[in-house]
């Protein structure tokens, strides 16, 4: 019984020493730390200079919108030329068709023209 | 603040706290300089809209801390973050360097928030409410986030063998 109570507060203890050794070592580990030197000129050369990133950013935000709406314009006139093309194709087959008929309806009249002279 | 030289003396005072969290987050220097540079870019455009002193901390702070865990989530699948390998480091006086480095790629291997939480925690000494305003989460949540955190490193670092005396 005594003796494990003492094992218990044995153990509490080391956790809690473990708990400490273990936030000490995280503050060591994730000590703070300087950048490169001449971090700071560098970064007020930049801020002097207005963000020179920025333009660039802007230049190519600009190039993928021209990209895009030629792309957008390449397709838009591509869809219309072969709806055209098909209409265009469509008409010529109906008047081909028409033509056909026509001809054939022109062979019966004769056909028939031909058998009421000779009765 | 306007100057130039004043701008270079406010970078100078908190560019090791920037700089820091980028670099605990990211564990690569070029990016965490790349971010900290971006950090302060952006602070002096809004220069005029920061008060205090302390205003400008918390807000430093809280854009170094969106603006890292935003570039953890664009870069996740390129960015083999358990892999690489800790900047050296000056060899504390009273802490093992090897435990350390295991304990930072440990560190970084947590997801991006938790990770966010560990560092404002044990790197800038916030506490939970803080972190949650930093952060923007409900206390309960960083509270939850930082104890898991904890465990799990710990877990980690005995099943290691991790050197800290139990």
């Amino acid at each position: 019984m005594v003796s494990g109570a003492i094992a218990r507060e044995a153990d509490a203890a080391g956790r809690g020493n473990f708990s400490m050794n273990m936030e000490d070592q995280l503050r060591e580990t994730l000590r703070r730390r300087d950048p490169t030197v001449g971090f700071a000129e560098r970064v007020a050369a930049r801020a002097q200079s207005g963000h020179r990133a920025k333009p660039v950013r802007r230049l190519r935000g600009l190039w993928a919108a021209s990209v895009l709406a030629l792309a957008a314009a390449v397709v838009l006139t591509a869809t219309s030329l072969w709806q055209r093309a098909q209409e265009e194709r469509a008409g010529r087959q109906a008047v081909l068709a028409l033509r056909i008929a026509s001809e054939k309806l022109s062979q019966a009249r004769s056909k028939v023209l031909w058998r009421t002279e000779n009765q | 603040m306007g100057s130039p030289e004043a701008f270079v003396d406010l970078v100078q005072r908190h560019q090791s706290m920037v700089f820091s969290m980028a670099y605990s987050f990211l564990q690569d220097r070029s990016a965490a300089e790349e971010l900290a540079q971006d950090v302060f870019l952006e602070l002096h455009r809004n220069l005029a809209s920061l008060q205090s002193r302390l205003h400008v901390v918390n807000w430093l702070r809280r854009v170094t801390a969106h603006r890292a865990i935003d570039r953890q989530r664009k870069f996740r699948f390129l960015t083999p973050l358990v892999e690489i390998k800790r900047e050296p480091v000056a060899p504390a006086v009273q802490h093992d360097p090897i435990l350390t480095e295991v304990l930072g790629q440990m560190i970084a291997s947590l997801p991006a928030k938790q990770r966010m939480v560990v560092i404002l925690r044990f790197q800038e000494d916030l506490d939970v409410a803080d972190i949650a305003r930093t952060l923007d989460m409900p206390e309960r949540r960083v509270r939850s986030y930082l104890h898991w955190s904890v465990a799990l490193l710990r877990e980690k670092l005995t099943r290691r063998g991790g050197g800290i005396s139990l």
